[in-house]
């Protein structure tokens, strides 16, 4: 791996490619249609989003004594939580592995949807439902400032992997070459 | 949205000059204004907005900015997908015309060069069945023959032919499927029994052609983010197999345990520095190595196995049959369970003079290849009257080991008439009956293939990545061809059908030396195999000698 950033001393934050163009890695990913990458097209991936919110926010309403604030609130945060360990954590392939012969060990569903085309229809629809879902919840609700500014950011953090500029590439903090984490998930 | 203009309609403290623009822009906001309320939810828009609003204008300005990226991100344009930007070269109508127009079609057959042609014209052909004694079709004498595998002179065994002719009226010729497809015969069970039996691991597999067992039991066990620790000198099968398991490699020198264990001490430190998940290890070598047929010595490597926990895929396509007291190959001959050997594979095309390989291990071993072994799944499997000749050759074998040590006697007298000859390098171990020549450098440059002295090779520390070793041999290959090609027409013409090693040039990792390839049978008799010695000897002092 090439990693920018100076090399002699631990940089606090470098950028590292991850991925690659090789060879035997296009042969491995051309080898079978990707099926863990495919589904988010299909219409059904798309409805769920919605409906999964709305189920979310009925099954939250119903506890006694639920605020708007604090329930939309809590809606918003588990949605972008489970969204990004789905789309920006997780790498690898957890069907036919063994077909992609470890191609796709290091990319995130983000990076595998569509082979790496950015601004795919999927990738339209899972960048503004985030961004609708939190529109909503400003309006319904009358945050204080911490409350606005915990979503805010829960958001911006969602929304940042999913910038074209960072397609295939990782943050890490306090990086050293020939340093692995040991998990095989990004460390951003 | 109402401006303040006083009755007479000029706007206080303004000039003259800005009052009709000033006019003109509040009239289109208004009328802009009325044509906005006059759509119909126009309204719901405006409460909407109004109450989103909520007195503060910073979380206005926020949400407006997430709003604008939204609409930006939908109005954006798909993207090309990765693979396609890298290689997509994009030509005009013109420059396609162009290149259609120049094209000329390659023909189907390349003509040969001279060397092809000359190598064509100089192969022998052989009338009738191939054997220890066959018949030259072009002058009709018979020659001995040392070019073709057979070391424990199974080939034209009249027994393994009857039971080999049975099976033929039995089965027919033709498998017909893969062998998890209807392929498989009860003969080839029994096959696999009986290959299980006489190494003495628990089962054994067959794969119906022998290159094809290497390079599909590699990948079968061997994954992206495995470590392959494989000698430098292994046979193009294996590379081909390392190659395709995308597993990380590091190379040891050839047939040099202490350059193994330097490696396998240097991985574990690696691996220690990166603090990478432990996975799978392997350690891949050849039991007598195709390309030289030097041997290896398997107690020290066992010791270096379990010591470092790496798992060891020993290919004994050369020893197996031909080696040990009844055959069975480096285990036998070392005194070694077969059990310490995690994956063995054999060739019965070189060892049996039937056809294909296997790989012999535990039963776990043996069962994941039945899906994961790709050339398992997805090659026919071998015929029945082949596996039946293998089944019998195995009962042959154990049942007179004199065959084998007639082997051994004429592997002796060749090397003691080829050691002497100082024209000649032979880097084969003294037992293997698989006897390698390379013509001798100049003296130049010396004996190149002594092993480099310790302190020689501590100066130039071979890198572990690369397939070339610290100090690579020179050699000029096609004079060195040209040269052997010379002494095999001349032993031809004398009687001895030997052959050169055919190599596919520039396929190969790293370019390995011509060198002419004797394989010793136990189907000639002593006084054959010294006729012969004498020929290739004369033969070589003949052209080599000339040299000088």
């Amino acid at each position: 791996h090439h990693v920018k950033g100076r090399q002699r001393s631990a940089s606090i934050v470098t950028v590292e490619p991850v991925g690659g163009d090789s060879l035997e890695e296009v042969l491995d990913q051309n080898a079978y249609k990707n099926i863990n990458s495919e589904w988010v097209n299909y219409k059904g991936a798309w409805v769920i989003h919605p409906v999964l919110i709305i189920i979310g926010k009925i099954m939250v309403d119903v506890i006694p004594g639920m605020h708007q604030d604090a329930s939309w609130t809590i809606v918003n945060l588990s949605y972008l939580l489970i969204s990004y360990i789905m789309f920006h954590w997780v790498t690898g392939i957890p069907f036919d592995p063994d077909s992609h012969g470890g191609a796709y060990d290091d990319l995130t569903l983000w990076e595998q949807i569509d082979e790496g085309a950015q601004y795919t229809p999927s990738k339209k629809w899972l960048i503004c439902t985030p961004i609708a879902l939190f529109l909503i919840s400003t309006h319904y609700t009358h945050y204080n400032p911490w409350l606005f500014a915990i979503n805010f950011t829960a958001l911006l953090v969602v929304l940042f992997p999913k910038l074209p500029q960072l397609h295939r590439q990782r943050i890490r903090f306090l990086y050293r070459p020939g340093y692995t984490s040991g998990a095989a998930t990004p460390a951003t | 949205m109402a401006t303040a203009v006083n009755s007479t309609g000029v706007l206080p403290d303004t000039t003259p000059a800005l009052e009709p623009i000033l006019h003109y822009v509040s009239a289109s906001l208004s009328y802009v204004y009325h044509s906005f309320l006059s759509i119909p939810g126009s309204s719901i828009v405006i409460r909407y907005v109004r109450s989103s609003y909520q007195n503060d204008p910073f979380r206005t300005v926020l949400e407006v900015i997430l709003l604008l990226f939204a609409l930006r991100t939908i109005f954006q344009s798909r993207t090309r997908a990765d693979r396609s930007t890298k290689n997509y070269v994009q030509l005009s109508e013109s420059e396609i015309d162009e290149l259609v127009d120049d094209w000329i079609p390659e023909p189907l057959v390349t003509p040969l060069t001279p060397a092809e042609q000359a190598q064509l014209n100089a192969l022998p052909i052989i009338s009738g069945a191939a054997g220890p004694k066959p018949k030259l079709a072009s002058t009709g004498k018979t020659v001995l023959n040392l070019a073709s595998y057979n070391f424990a002179g199974l080939a034209n065994n009249e027994h393994i032919k009857e039971q080999a002719v049975g099976a033929l009226r039995k089965y027919g010729v033709g498998s017909c499927g893969p062998p998890g497809f209807y392929g498989t015969i009860d003969v080839h069970m029994q096959l696999e029994q009986d290959l299980a039996n006489f190494l003495g691991t628990e089962s054994a597999i067959i794969y119906s052609q022998a290159f094809s067992t290497a390079s599909s039991v590699i990948p079968a066990f061997c994954k992206r983010g495995d470590i392959i620790v494989a000698d430098r000198g292994v046979s193009f099968a294996i590379q081909k197999g390392i190659q395709i398991s995308r597993s990380i490699v590091r190379w040891y020198d050839h047939n040099d345990l202490d350059s193994l264990e330097e490696v396998l001490i240097g991985v574990e430190k690696e691996m220690k520095k990166k603090r990478a998940p432990l996975t799978r290890r392997f350690i891949v070598t050849e039991g007598i190595f195709e390309n030289d047929g030097q041997m290896v010595d398997l107690p020290k490597l066992i010791e270096l196995k379990e010591k470092f926990k790496y798992r060891l895929l020993l290919d004994e396509s050369i020893s197996f049959g031909s080696v040990g007291r009844t055959g069975r190959g480096l285990t036998e001959l070392y005194n070694v369970p077969a059990t310490h050997i995690d994956m063995l594979l054999g060739s019965m095309a070189t060892g049996l003079n039937a056809a294909g390989g296997f790989c012999a291990g535990s039963r776990v071993v043996t069962e994941h290849q039945r899906i994961n072994g790709t050339s398992f799944v997805y090659s026919a499997s071998m015929p029945a009257l082949l596996a039946v000749g293998a089944s019998e050759a195995i009962g042959v074998l154990r049942d007179n080991p004199g065959c084998l040590r007639e082997l051994v006697e004429n592997v002796r007298v060749v090397r003691g008439v080829l050691d002497r000859l100082e024209c000649i390098e032979v880097p084969s171990h003294p037992a293997s009956p698989l006897i390698h020549i390379y013509v001798r450098s100049g003296p130049s440059q010396g004996s190149t293939l002594e092993v480099p002295t310790l302190a020689a090779r501590k100066g130039g520390k071979s890198k572990t990545t690369s397939l070339e070793p610290a100090e690579p041999v020179t050699f000029d290959i096609e004079t060195e061809e040209r040269l052997l090609q010379d002494v095999v027409d001349e032993a031809l013409a004398q009687g001895v059908l030997i052959s050169r090693v055919k190599r596919l040039r520039g396929q190969e990792a790293s370019e390995p030396r011509p060198s002419i390839k004797l394989a010793v049978s136990a189907g000639l008799t002593r006084k054959e195999v010294e006729k012969a010695a004498g020929i290739i000897r004369a033969a070589l002092l003949k052209v080599l000698g000339r040299r000088r």
